[in-house]
């Protein structure tokens, strides 16, 4: 397995497991296997697919996109990315109101080398609902 | 194609060398010999031929399939009024052909029978009832089947057709606006009607749709079946037969089937709604076949010439029985069922009083001659009335022995009128004037507000089972168990929208989404709770956040993951 030039400690934010600070700010640094370049992780979910069966949502009816998978070494776990994430933004681009088709070719654009990713975590959502429920 | 040959006296059999001409289109009756009366016919039938080549044409260039329906009526209406006029045609040639070889036609001169006047007849106000089964509504989730229906109506050469109207199980009558008058029938006229139909919706979902609209439908479906219809298209097309996606019959267009027909005559006229049963003629197997519940209610009524239109008038002297002295001059307009007694001709004009009118109707008594030589001298009639116990007899003088027989006549006939027409003579039956036919308007889907709106595939679960939820709120006591799985709060686009997990266990209240899922049972939303009447509300499109994805049917049903 190849390892990337850098390590996790720099890119984009610091992103620590289980911190309450926001929204996430990851950056994914593709990795070239013969002709693709790879992120390592996978993705679930779009406004056509079947929210109720997403394992990772708090809120049922949410279409958004969220991940899924984490493969492990791989360019998203260096990056900070952590399964059941939900993701925002790519590179700017809304995430959070696309087909599943539209999220997968977002960030794979044979163009773009580095991703940048908005996500939320689940402890920020309920920590968010939580603050409106009381 | 509807043949209508089996009901007129149409004598252009399937096949035969009148008919080819016609179908090679170079239809002239050149060849037959035309008495001034066909030209009218002829006319008419040149008329019909060239409106049937535009409607082909017409039909040829529709893309849509509304369009398309309305120009199948129109080219329908179009043949079935050329067969009828060739027929007629037909027919008068071979009376002519009769005449000439000297066989004269069973009936005699004109001046020994005596044939009732000509009246209108109108029916109006038709509505054919529906009985939809409870399996339709569960049979079709999220479709609307809708069907196009018109009526054709016939008596003898002349066809009318009602406006087309769209079917969807919400409707539980068919209603037709139209009023539809036929100018010259006779008290022996048959009316028959009849109930046209076609699917709006085809079978499959490319068929009917043209070659190039295909292709477009084609590229925006999914891959796979993307690539499955072009492959077909492309066969279709490379072996040069018609291509699949064009419907048969060879002009291309929706299929009309007759679903029911029904007779109506004299005995049915009457000034009020009458209810007449329907004969079904298509069975259920029909792509076209309607819950029809067997009957048809309207209003036939009829109004002939003669009490409408004035059968005689002149100079009249008329003396009341047991005044023997008092003869008075008056100008007498006979019309429908009253001798109108007028003391100048100039009082005739509309809203002038009669001195005085004498009835005639079925049970007056008319006698000719001289009853009293020496009170009225010659020509004179006698008018009897029974009123009640009482006994009312006119005595009318006539100017010359000429006038007298031209009175007669006029009685005579409305005599025979009367007796035709029965129970059209009791009263003059009131036809309202059609009002002009609109243009074909933009035919709008009926049905409930909903189907208005685009389709919208990103309808959440929750709107659809809070529908239910609230359908059943008034009779459950707690939500049922499964409602658990989806909360009332719909996800927001932008910061994450608080999720509650538990529902309350009476949820009524306002929805905070955009609109609600089309579903058939939106139709008549039962009003349960007081939030439910927002439901029927047009909602602004704006509202709505979603973008417009994908036309997909159905709710999705999968969780698709992709390693990216």
């Amino acid at each position: 397995m190849l390892l990337p030039l850098w390590g996790p400690h720099l890119g984009g934010g610091c992103v620590q497991p289980g911190q309450v600070a926001g929204p996430q700010r990851v950056e994914i640094h593709k990795l070239r296997q013969g002709e693709n370049l790879i992120l390592g992780f996978s993705i679930g979910g779009g406004i056509d697919q079947d929210p109720s069966q997403n394992p990772f949502s708090e809120d049922k009816t949410d279409k958004g996109i969220y991940v899924t998978r984490v493969s492990e070494g791989g360019p998203a776990e260096i990056a900070g990315l952590q399964i059941g994430d939900k993701i925002m933004q790519v590179n700017g681009w809304d995430m959070t109101m696309v087909t599943h088709d539209q999220a997968r070719k977002r960030l794979t654009k044979r163009s773009e080398e580095v991703v940048r990713l908005l996500v939320t975590r689940q402890s920020l959502q309920k920590a968010v609902q939580q603050s409106m429920l009381s | 194609m509807f043949s209508r040959n089996h009901r007129s006296r149409v004598t252009v059999a399937r096949g035969s060398a009148l008919e080819m001409e016609f179908k090679r289109g170079r239809f002239r009756l050149s060849l037959l010999s035309d008495p001034p009366e066909d030209t009218e016919l002829q006319r008419k039938l040149d008329h019909e031929i060239r409106m049937r080549e535009g409607a082909c044409k017409l039909l040829a260039a529709c893309s849509q399939r509304e369009q398309a329906l309305e120009a199948t009526k129109s080219l329908l209406v179009c043949n079935s009024r050329i067969l009828n006029y060739m027929g007629e045609l037909q027919r008068r040639k071979e009376a002519q052909v009769l005449k000439k070889t000297g066989r004269r036609p069973s009936d005699s001169g004109p001046h020994t029978e005596r044939s009732p006047c000509r009246g209108q007849i109108c029916i109006s106000d038709l509505r054919i009832p529906l009985m939809w089964k409870d399996t339709e509504y569960f049979k079709n989730k999220g479709d609307l089947h809708r069907w196009a229906v018109f009526l054709l109506l016939q008596i003898g050469e002349h066809i009318q057709d009602t406006e087309m109207i769209l079917v969807d199980r919400t409707l539980t009558d068919i209603s037709f606006q139209n009023n539809v008058l036929f100018a010259e029938a006779g008290p022996d006229f048959e009316l028959r009607l009849e109930l046209y139909g076609a699917c709006v919706e085809e079978e499959g979902a490319l068929a009917g749709a043209p070659k190039r609209l295909a292709t477009k439908l084609s590229s925006s479906l999914g891959r796979s079946s993307g690539r499955r219809v072009r492959a077909s298209l492309e066969t279709a097309g490379g072996s040069g037969s018609s291509p699949i996606l064009l419907p048969t019959p060879a002009v291309g267009g929706p299929r009309y089937h007759l679903l029911a027909h029904t007779t109506l005559t004299l005995a049915a006229v009457q000034d009020g709604f009458r209810t007449h049963d329907l004969t079904l003629a298509a069975p259920e197997e029909n792509p076209a076949w309607l819950p029809l519940y067997g009957s048809v209610c309207c209003r036939l009524v009829a109004q002939p010439l003669c009490m409408t239109q004035p059968t005689a008038s002149g100079t009249l002297r008329v003396q009341q029985a047991g005044e023997p002295r008092d003869w008075v001059q008056v100008h007498g307009v006979l019309k429908g069922t009253n001798l109108f007694c007028y003391r100048q001709p100039e009082d005739t004009a509309p809203g002038a009083e009669p001195l005085f009118t004498i009835a005639i109707n079925k049970d007056t008594q008319v006698r000719a001659g001289e009853l009293d030589q020496a009170a009225g001298g010659p020509f004179t009639l006698s008018i009897r009335n029974q009123d009640g116990e009482e006994e009312v007899i006119h005595t009318l003088q006539a100017e010359s022995r000429g006038a007298l027989q031209s009175w007669m006549e006029a009685l005579w006939q409305l005599f025979f009128d009367m007796s035709q027409w029965k129970q059209c003579c009791d009263e003059i039956m009131k036809i309202e004037t059609p009002a002009p036919r609109k243009p074909p308007q933009v035919l709008a889907k009926q049905g409930s507000l909903y189907h208005e709106m685009a389709i919208e595939p990103l309808d959440d679960i929750a709107a659809v089972t809070d529908i239910l939820a609230q359908r059943e709120g008034a009779r459950l006591e707690t939500p049922p168990p499964w409602l658990a799985m989806f909360t009332d709060q719909p996800a927001l686009p932008g910061p994450c929208s608080p999720a509650s997990v538990a529902p309350a266990p009476t949820r009524i209240h306002s929805l905070p989404w955009g609109r609600p899922r089309t579903f058939s049972l939106d139709a008549v939303p039962p009003d349960h709770s007081p939030g439910a009447s927002r439901l029927v509300a047009p909602l602004p499109l704006q509202r709505s956040p979603r973008s417009r994805g994908l036309c997909s049917k159905g709710p999705p049903h999968t969780w698709l993951q992709s390693p990216v």
